[in-house]
């Protein structure tokens, strides 16, 4: 078990959304826009990192029989910090991921991981493990909400990119747009996956 | 037993120290949470009533106690001062009544010798086509620069033309702008010397 392994598992081989298939209420829900999936998936990132880093540090003093109310507490505990700092300094994003905010509590991947992998490992390779299944979760959010905003409003980052006369397709930036994005995209991993 | 024991104190302990760290968190961030709320929320209605400034308005708000509410608690109020070259030349801030179909707020401006700047609907829950007409701007309109005498619907002498249909509402909105005026002259002198 190396450190780089633990990392680069969660950009690719076990990327959350796709290869997962975790966490996918708030990929379906904000990816609306690539600046939207980039926020919840930074968000999301501090989240699974701070409580990665608790549960491994107390993963001795905890007791087996309240491990998971002791975890749903720590990383309910940095989702309400994330949710105040936003409110602070970054309201207009607040605005936007709004409820989706505070149901990184519920989200599989950050429960999962303080479960299946902080909980027996050392803090180092927890920080390994958060960062790279965050980040991973990050870029997976962003490309989605990148191919929904190019296509639905024919922007990418808030700026017009496609030509003047592109008819954008309202569709894509709504829920049904996101199922049919998200199917193409796991359809696609798969191809690839399996060529190997 | 001893189990037991030992699952309170863990528990008890973790929850302690979460609820201690969100407590500091939340008193932290009172402050710019409070700024980005009213920056978001209400600085567009804010705009709206204030022109010529070159601060900002929310950041120089001054919050002052005003009278008491029916169970006997302080009323607390925002007002967003608008200063031209360091001096206050209007104040912003809101006041409501009840229209028709509940509270309609209202943000006022007024001018520093005691006129109206400018009047802006915030929020209404008036009949739409009728008493939701108070929102357009020939309505609004019509408070620019009058004096506490003359804000009065035109049918009493004053010199606002109500909205056809929607005499409630209409009436709503000049007392609420009339509550704000008679306010101003008692918190005047504070908000400006700040």
């Amino acid at each position: 078990m190396s450190l780089a392994t633990e990392f680069t598992k969660g950009l690719w081989k076990e990327i959350p959304p796709f290869r997962l298939v975790l966490g996918l209420c708030p990929t379906l829900a904000v990816t609306t826009a690539a600046k939207n999936g980039i926020g919840m998936g930074l968000a999301t990132t501090f989240v699974l990192v701070c409580s990665n880093i608790l549960v491994s540090l107390l993963r001795k003093f905890i007791p087996s029989k309240v491990r998971i109310a002791s975890y749903i507490v720590i990383i309910a505990s940095f989702v309400v910090i994330v949710e105040l700092a936003m409110q602070a300094y970054f309201y207009s994003l607040y605005q936007i991921l709004g409820i989706f905010i505070p149901l990184i509590v519920v989200n599989c991947i950050v429960l999962g991981r303080a479960e299946a992998f902080a909980s027996k490992n050392s803090v180092v390779y927890s920080v390994a493990d958060g960062l790279g299944m965050g980040l991973g979760f990050t870029a997976s959010l962003t490309v989605l909400g990148s191919i929904r905003e190019l296509l639905g409003a024919g922007n990418l980052f808030g700026a017009h990119v496609l030509w003047s006369s592109f008819e954008p397709f309202t569709f894509m930036v709504k829920a049904p747009g996101a199922f049919v994005c998200l199917g193409f995209l796991l359809g696609f991993m798969n191809i690839i996956g399996t060529k190997k | 037993m001893r189990d037991i024991i030992r699952m309170v104190i863990v528990l008890t302990i973790i929850c302690g120290a979460s609820g201690l760290t969100l407590s500091t968190v939340k008193q932290v961030t009172e402050e710019p949470r409070e700024y980005s709320y009213l920056k978001f929320v209400k600085e567009p209605s804010i705009k709206a009533v204030l022109s010529g400034y070159d601060n900002d308005p929310v950041m120089d708000r001054v919050t002052l106690t005003v009278g008491k509410d029916d169970k006997g608690q302080p009323i607390q109020k925002q007002f967003f001062p608008a200063k031209s070259g360091g001096k206050v030349t209007t104040i912003a801030f809101d006041s409501s009544a009840i229209g028709y179909g509940g509270p309609i707020s209202v943000m006022v401006g007024v001018n520093i010798d005691g006129s109206l700047a400018a009047v802006s609907i915030m929020s209404h829950s008036e009949t739409p086509g009728l008493g939701a007409r108070s929102t357009e701007p020939w309505f609004t309109a019509q408070f620019k620069g009058l004096s506490l005498g003359a804000v009065g619907l035109s049918s009493k002498g004053g010199k606002v033309d109500a909205i056809s249909g929607a005499s409630i509402t209409s009436a709503a909105v000049v007392k609420a702008v009339r509550d704000a005026m008679e306010l101003f002259p008692k918190v005047k002198d504070e908000v400006t010397k700040s």
